[in-house]
């Protein structure tokens, strides 16, 4: 019994890993502590990935509370965000760690 | 990525197993909903505070005191002291709380998360008491929306223990970053594989606030309060609890 349960859960969390491909791709990059484009256009009604490439050598998080997503991004690193499926709108994003610079806008359109 | 999906999946298998092989509980008054997102390299400390209305002439009241840490993108660990009043105010146990994100946010139609919480009380006859069980999250556009069933149980205690089954629940509308409104809600029906009659388990839900104040650079202060009303005769009749956390 104990043997199936572990059996489950392994192909449970392998197959929905598996799964995940195919959502439309934007890119951020963030630089000298701004997001660059800083405002996004993404379709509307569907899930989206957005890469967040921080050049910077400081940490940043990517906070938004309109898209409830709050995620650190080490120096020299990139970090993949899921958003969405969004209504269409305005959403604010920003660098929590330097938030008078970073900040931005997704548009589902 | 490998080796961290494997991580993972090694988390979620060994909460499994964890789960089939052992004995649970109800919840403290300053118990609250935990979530499955983690914050790497995030610091916080954090004060809980819970009080129940009496159910046998007493008022049962609770603290806790933590300081949690993000140790990698999957894994958060908390350690807790608490403290509980009912006829007499003292230091509890002491709790150690992890919580292994297993899919990332926004990914799959759910986001999904494990927690195992270790608690060692003060009183040496209670042994050792493990929480352990998936945590559950879906949004609904600005509607956050938790469920976590929970499985408790004491072991190496001086008097035999069941495995209890617990949930906990929240509804979170996201109305501004400082001011956020919902419901929170908290029961055990028992044994997990012999429940308790209806009348004898414990449930409460009522009215919750949540909110964030950015103080600058990493500095972040959060809210989370509740008041919660019992749905069963069992349970107190109002318990208020508070979470108020300092991240850094």
């Amino acid at each position: 019994m104990l043997a199936r349960l572990l059996l489950v859960a392994t192909f449970a969390v392998g197959t929905t890993t598996a799964l995940a491909a195919g959502e439309p791709e934007f890119t951020l990059t963030l630089r000298d502590h701004r997001f660059t484009p800083s405002e996004v256009r993404v379709p509307a009604n569907v899930k989206v990935k957005l890469v967040v490439d921080n050049q910077d050598p400081s940490p940043e998080e990517f906070d938004s509370h309109a898209l409830n997503r709050e995620k650190v991004i080490p120096g020299k690193s990139k970090a993949t965000i899921f958003i969405g499926p969004l209504a269409p709108g305005r959403y604010s994003f920003m660098g929590e760690f330097n938030a008078s610079t970073a900040h931005g806008i997704v548009v589902a359109e | 990525m490998r080796s961290e999906n494997f991580a993972r999946r090694f988390a979620a298998a060994s909460a499994f197993a964890l789960v089939a092989s052992a004995p649970l509980a109800h919840a403290d008054p300053d118990d609250y909903v935990h979530v499955p997102a983690v914050e790497y390299g995030e610091r916080e400390i954090e004060l809980r505070f819970g009080t129940a209305s009496p159910t046998d002439d007493r008022r049962e009241s609770a603290a806790a005191l933590a300081f949690g840490y993000g140790i990698t993108t999957w894994w958060a660990t908390e350690i807790a002291a608490k403290w509980h009043r009912s006829d007499a105010t003292g230091f509890d146990e002491i709790e150690w709380e992890n919580r292994f994100q297993l899919t990332e946010p926004g990914q799959y139609f759910a986001d999904f998360g494990l927690l195992v919480e270790i608690e060692r009380p003060r009183d040496r006859a209670e042994g050792y008491e493990l929480r352990i069980g998936p945590l559950i999250q879906k949004d609904f556009g600005p509607l956050q929306t938790n469920f976590n069933v929970l499985v408790e149980r004491h072991y190496h205690a001086s008097e035999p223990e069941q495995t209890e089954l617990g949930y906990e629940w929240q509804l979170r509308y996201r109305y501004r970053p400082a001011f956020d409104f919902g419901a929170q809600g908290f029961g055990g029906v028992g044994a997990w594989n012999d429940w308790s009659p209806l009348r004898e388990q414990q449930h409460i839900a009522g009215p919750a606030i949540f909110g964030k104040f950015n103080l600058g650079g990493r500095q972040v202060l959060k809210y989370d309060a509740a008041v919660l009303l019992r749905l069963t005769d069992a349970a107190p009749a109002t318990t208020v609890r508070a979470q108020l956390e300092y991240e850094f």
